[in-house]
């Protein structure tokens, strides 16, 4: 249904009229702005004289223009503000009394000096959200601690629990590897988002007010499984958390993932791998007892995957109810059929002029489809907070 | 159960999501005070309720986070009356959300548009691998699959082995990334008074992971597999440290943190290729061997410590004892300690953020019973007396 995008008015989104002012050095609050952005919201960046440091952060295009910056400022306003000086405090607080949400990744130890610490916010804007994020968040012994992406998905421990399955049985004594990007962060942003609209729908009984988001929360969060392992008394390891059976295989002509929970799922597995004589054991009806024999079970499937076509075992797999996906680079992802039905991507303007198509949002809201699109902002394109 | 005093108190969610992502994401929301009504049946057990095996799960889980908080009803979608029940259930809810595979609520008349019928301002969310439309809508996964259709898997790895897969994390970020998405959509329901139906692919949300990977494919520019490396620091990554498997992960931004790093270590560094930062990015490799050798005797959460005292991005890798045992974790609530009947006291994922003035968000019951809150959903809320239940329950419409 979004490709009624064209037809919506803007007023019909799901966050129009919400007004959001954005303070980001971190990936973390820009992924905020940039979610609530795409869902109708204004949201316009406070960016020091030359800009933010995130329009220099890899990944670069081959004319120096940020990748990342271009994902998570499309569809944003960019003012100049120097909070170093009073006329700029002036300009934040006369944007501040009509914003309903403000994000900021100000450094604790910072805030008073720009008065930006909850307090001040909170006399000077009574009836603002102001949504601090911080890598350990702004309370607590580490309030002050540093921290970026690698240090994060470390702290949150979902980083020494990678990789899994076929990488480390490869790789067993190398360090653990974190995930592409800025996983943590997103999860930061993402929590901020979800933290700062619960906070909105409270304001007609509570007024404003303000929260604190921490990197590290948010992404152990999203780990809570291997914390409630531990409460289950197993303290788990990258090396021994892999899935007994399934997992990575190496195809012809590409890896793809395999994964069968259901009983059902198992019977269409044998049924795709062509009835093998290994297969069909009794004992291996019972799900425990394949359980035991995963490695025994992944063997097989390796020799089987092996001769055949990663595009094919897909189509088949499915068919059958057996879940198997493809490993997809971003440049199958970016053309693939399955997104572009979607409208996953929308047409942008990068800062150089240049014509991109962007992801717009993991999301999609039937009735008011997101509309995505506009500009990758240069620095203080809509003026200094005055104008 | 009270909620007063919660960002979402007043809220209602009718849940019908299963296993991890959608339950996550109903956790989330009824943490922020709404309340939520997971409807379930013996007849189809959810995946904490039985063994776990290809997880190493021989048993069900006596505590499962994604349940926590939630009110048990139990409903046998199979049969029509069960479905009607559903729906009036629906009918004083703000909230329906679902995580079938796609089609499956239109056959059992649970749809967005039959849900608008009982309740004309209804917002539903489903959550599915790939999404209500599209040639790949069917397609069954879980949380692997999720990263390797989205290309994070692929994005994942070390540059020379293979594609990495995502565990529950993935499930879970597509669960907060829902929760986000459906309060939006209330918050646009209170100005519009109109229905809104949230249709979130999974697999989407780990592709909006990659999203700068995407920007630079959309230029036909092959984005690079980087591993623990980073492009714009150096030195970063993961280090052996005194005590195997004791990790340091470090990320120095500038000179000024990396003399810092250098003095914290009581090191000199005389080789002139790592003076600047773009010296130490074009010669990581080199850069790594030194830092390696530096770092294969100290303490590592001794170095830590000493490298933030000093303004240096540095955190030993963490196991879950270390988690659960952080005192800054605990003095913020986002672990907290649970204890109840057959359960001895363990730390679990508290609240995901702190608020001044609604402060009422976190744990508040754990796992319910199969069934537990019948009493005053069936009962209180749509009004079955005594009887109608036990007839409902002998006819397994309740069960």
């Amino acid at each position: 249904m979004q490709q009624l995008a064209g037809s919506v008015r803007a007023g019909d989104l799901p966050l129009a009229g919400c007004r959001v002012i954005e303070r980001s050095r971190s990936v973390a609050a820009a992924y905020a702005g940039r979610l609530l952005a795409a869902m109708g919201a204004e949201v316009t960046m406070l960016e020091p004289e030359g800009g933010s440091p995130l329009r220099q952060a890899a990944p670069l295009l081959p004319d120096g223009e940020s990748g990342l910056f271009a994902y998570l400022a499309v569809g944003k306003r960019s003012q100049v503000c120097d909070l170093a000086n009073d006329s700029g405090r002036r300009q934040l607080d006369e944007a501040l009394s009509k914003t309903d949400i403000f994000i900021d990744d100000t450094p604790v130890k910072e805030r008073d000096a720009l008065d930006l610490t909850a307090e001040s916010v909170a006399r000077r804007h009574p009836h603002l959200i102001h949504v601090s994020v911080l890598p350990f968040g702004a309370s607590g012994p580490k309030a002050d601690w540093e921290g970026e992406e690698v240090n994060l998905i470390h702290a949150s421990g979902e980083g020494y629990l990678l990789p899994n399955g076929l990488t480390a049985e490869r790789f067993p004594d190398r360090p653990p590897l974190k995930i592409y990007g800025h996983f943590a962060n997103y999860q930061g942003g993402a929590m901020a988002v979800l933290s700062a609209l619960s906070a909105w729908w409270a304001a007609p009984t509570v007024g404003g007010q303000y929260v604190d988001v921490s990197v590290q929360d948010a992404a152990l969060a999203v780990g809570c499984f291997a914390l409630q392992r531990l409460g289950d008394g197993s303290l788990e390891h990258r090396n021994t958390r892999s899935f007994r059976y399934g997992g990575v295989f190496e195809t012809r002509t590409g890896h793809i993932e395999l994964l069968t929970l259901e009983d059902r799922q198992w019977a269409s597995l044998v049924e795709l791998l062509g009835h093998p004589e290994w297969s069909q054991d009794p004992a291996l009806m019972d799900p425990l007892e394949r359980s035991r024999r995963g490695a025994e079970i992944n063997q097989h499937i390796r020799e089987w995957m092996a001769q055949h076509d990663a595009d094919d075992v897909v189509q088949r797999a499915q068919k059958l109810g057996v879940p198997v996906g493809k490993y997809r680079l971003p440049e199958e992802v970016f053309h693939g059929e399955q997104e572009r039905a979607r409208n996953l991507f929308a047409p942008a303007t990068l800062s150089n002029g240049k014509e991109a198509e962007i992801l717009l949002a993991p999301f999609q809201f039937h009735l008011s489809p997101l509309q995505g699109g506009g500009r990758v902002p240069a620095v203080g394109e809509h003026g200094g907070m005055e104008s | 159960m009270t909620t007063s005093g919660a960002p979402l108190a007043g809220v209602r969610i009718a849940d019908f999501t299963i296993h991890a992502a959608g339950p996550f994401c109903t956790h989330l929301l009824s943490q922020l005070g709404a309340e939520c009504i997971k409807i379930e049946s013996s007849t189809r057990l959810d995946a904490f309720r039985k063994p776990h095996a290809v997880y190493g799960r021989m048993t069900a889980a006596t505590f499962d986070q994604v349940s926590a908080n939630k009110l048990s009803v139990r409903l046998n979608l199979k049969q029509p009356e069960a479905i009607a029940l559903a729906r009036k259930l629906v009918a004083i809810s703000d909230i329906a959300a679902e995580s079938f595979r796609p089609g499956v609520v239109k056959r059992l008349g649970l749809d967005f548009e039959s849900l608008q019928q009982v309740k004309h301002d209804i917002v539903m969310l489903s959550l599915s691998s790939c999404g209500q439309t599209g040639p790949d809508s069917g397609f069954a996964g879980y949380a692997p699959l999720f990263g390797a259709w989205g290309g994070l898997g692929a994005m994942s790895g070390y540059s020379d082995g293979p594609p990495v897969e995502m565990r529950h994390v993935m499930d879970h970020s597509a669960g907060l990334h829902a929760a986000l998405a459906t309060v939006a959509a209330l918050n646009q329901r209170r100005r519009s008074g109109q229905a809104q139906y949230v249709d979130l692919a999974a697999r989407e949300v780990a592709s909006a992971m990659i999203g700068d990977a995407l920007v630079l494919a959309s230029q036909g520019v092959p984005p690079e597999r980087p591993g623990n490396s980073s492009p714009d620091m150096a030195p970063h990554g993961v280090y052996a440290t005194a005590r195997p498997d004791r990790w340091l992960t470090l990320a120095i931004r500038d000179d000024a943190q990396w003399a810092s790093f250098l003095e914290v270590l009581g090191v000199q560094n005389e080789d002139s290729r790592f003076h600047t930062a773009s010296g130490r990015l074009a010669h990581r490799v080199q850069l790594d061997e030194k830092v390696e050798a530096w770092l294969a005797a100290r303490n590592a959460d001794e170095t830590a410590e000493q490298l933030q005292q000093a303004g240096v991005s540095a955190h030993v890798s963490w196991d879950m004892e270390d988690v659960a045992g952080d005192p800054h974790l605990q003095a913020r609530g986002a672990v907290v300690p649970v204890s109840g009947p057959g359960i001895p006291e363990r730390m679990v994922v508290g609240a995901p953020s702190r608020f001044s003035e609604t402060t009422n968000v976190g744990i508040r019951r754990l796992t319910p019973a199969l069934g537990q809150d019948e009493d005053y959903v069936f009962g209180e809320l749509l009004q079955l007396s005594s009887a109608q239940r036990r007839d409902l329950e002998a006819r397994e419409v309740i069960c």
